[in-house]
């Protein structure tokens, strides 16, 4: 699988992520020669354990996750952070899960937008929003490069590319930059060629971040 | 061995044969609810793959291992594919005592046979069918849900709060053939672990007696022309061994020593 970075928009100090900025990145891609090609969609899950004694219920992992990515359509991720776990399963493990009755969803946030092809790149830019409601939460990309599975390999020419990105939104003076962190996938035992599994934990790490930065943002207001 | 029977809440021994005997047969009888080869794909197109969900018939009986070559004679025969190897590691998960509305377990059964490296699926057996129709059926129909995970899932549900039950190694073959629906038949040894995982240092749970599966995915459409079918193929096999729904048990078949000393004199049975 070509490797990919995962990367959120962290807005600057007083500003949120909205429809107009989600926009304007959309049109620097465009700018880029970017070319449309399809609407992408990814899903994530927060479990909460079901417990009979509300007291225990700090035995459980409280960073469960269950994951959709748009590249595996009958696949299921699941991810606990802080204990580095990452499974990968078939997409009828939900049905399964939900027979255990053990566990039950706290909170679902979707991951959707446009994609974009720019050469050996794919771009996919997106809105996050919580599955009952369109109140945007953050603004994610993803950027491809299909030539390369090798993650260290790739890492220079994914660096050159999203400077090319971040100095044609600079242009726009958007309120905020994409931020990218990686992962250390070793420690979730996995190896330097990208996979799916790989995805799913940018999109848990994405998550971690996107809710830091909205609880910042809660307590600048405050 | 009484640890391993009372883990699984054993509690009705028949007086047949002895009673390790008896405990022998009941143990595996009440255990094999839990085992099918798990890595079977059985194809109700995209719905099913996705719900990952349906119904199987299933009766299982027991014989001698003196007999095991002869049945395998007899089923090359009437199936008319080569067996398949089978070296099973099979982990009871069940939910911590705060988790969860009542108590959940589920298998995770480990493909040892795979290469480059050992195949994991999660096995959920929901409840048996139940209603006049479903009873009046010489054959199981029970739900079952089943998902491949990978290589983390026990370190997963660790961390979920399920623990570890029991955990068997069943060594043996498979026959896995078409004829009015799709059906497997396996033969294993049941083997328990002395040691947590230790899959080269098991022993058998009852030396000297097999297991025997049949099984068939089902819809709730077809489950009893599946159900019809199975029963019509177990026919075959009677003179090695009974078969019945899982629970009730019917011991080995007297006349099982006869027919295999037949079968291997003959090498082989009828072919469909």
């Amino acid at each position: 699988m070509p490797t990919k970075w995962v990367l959120h928009w962290h807005p600057n100090a007083g500003s949120t992520a909205n429809s107009q900025i989600l926009n304007d990145i959309s049109q620097c891609i465009e700018s880029i020669n970017g070319v449309r090609d399809g609407r992408w969609k990814a899903v994530v899950t927060f479990y909460k354990p079901i417990v009979r004694d509300q007291a225990m219920v700090a035995e459980f992992p409280r960073d469960f996750l269950g994951i959709s990515i748009p590249d595996e359509p009958y696949k299921y991720y699941f991810v606990v952070r802080g204990q580095r776990i990452i499974v990968e399963a078939d997409v009828s493990i939900q049905a399964i899960m939900d027979k255990l009755q053990s566990y039950k969803l706290r909170v679902m946030l979707n991951f959707e937008g446009l994609q974009y092809r720019l050469g050996d790149f794919r771009v996919r830019v997106g809105k996050v929003f919580p599955s009952h409601s369109e109140s945007m939460r953050g603004i994610v990309m993803e950027v491809e490069y299909l030539p390369i599975s090798s993650i260290e390999q790739s890492k220079q020419i994914m660096k050159e590319f999203l400077e090319i990105v971040q100095e044609t939104l600079s242009n726009k003076s958007l309120p905020g930059q994409f931020t990218h962190t990686e992962p250390n996938f070793a420690e979730y035992g996995l190896s330097d060629q990208y996979t799916s599994q790989h995805a799913a934990i940018q999109y848990s790490t994405v998550m971690a971040q996107l809710i830091a930065s909205s609880q910042l943002a809660q307590a600048g207001r405050n | 061995m009484k640890l391993i029977l009372n883990s699984i809440g054993l509690d009705d021994w028949k007086k047949n044969s002895g009673e390790l005997g008896c405990c022998s047969i009941v143990f595996l009888l009440r255990n094999a609810i839990l085992f099918r080869r798990s890595f079977r794909v059985f194809d109700y197109g995209m719905a099913s793959r996705v719900e990952g969900t349906f119904h199987e018939c299933v009766v299982q009986g027991i014989i001698q291992t003196e007999h095991v070559e002869a049945l395998e004679i007899l089923l090359q025969g009437l199936c008319g594919v080569n067996k398949e190897r089978l070296r099973i590691h099979e982990l009871c998960l069940k939910s911590s005592p705060n988790l969860g509305n009542g108590t959940s377990e589920f298998r995770l059964i480990c493909d040892l046979e795979q290469l480059p490296e050992p195949t994991w699926t999660l096995r959920h057996i929901g409840g048996a069918m139940r209603g006049a129709g479903a009873e009046q059926l010489a054959v199981l129909v029970r739900s079952v849900g089943e998902s491949k995970v990978s290589k983390q899932a026990l370190r997963l549900f660790n961390a979920l709060g399920y623990r570890l039950d029991h955990e068997l190694l069943r060594v043996g073959f498979s026959f896995n053939f078409q004829r009015g629906a799709q059906i497997t038949v396996t033969v294993s040894s049941v083997n328990k672990m002395l040691k947590l995982h230790a899959v080269d240092e098991a022993v058998p749970v009852t030396p000297g007696l097999q297991l025997v599966e049949v099984t068939a995915p089902a819809s709730a459409d077809n489950y009893t022309e599946v159900a019809a079918a199975v029963c019509s193929f177990c026919e075959y096999l009677a003179p090695l061994l009974h078969l019945s729904k899982p629970g009730v048990s019917t011991g080995v078949v007297p006349t099982a020593a006869s027919a295999a000393a037949s079968f291997m004199s003959d090498g082989g049975g009828t072919t469909l």
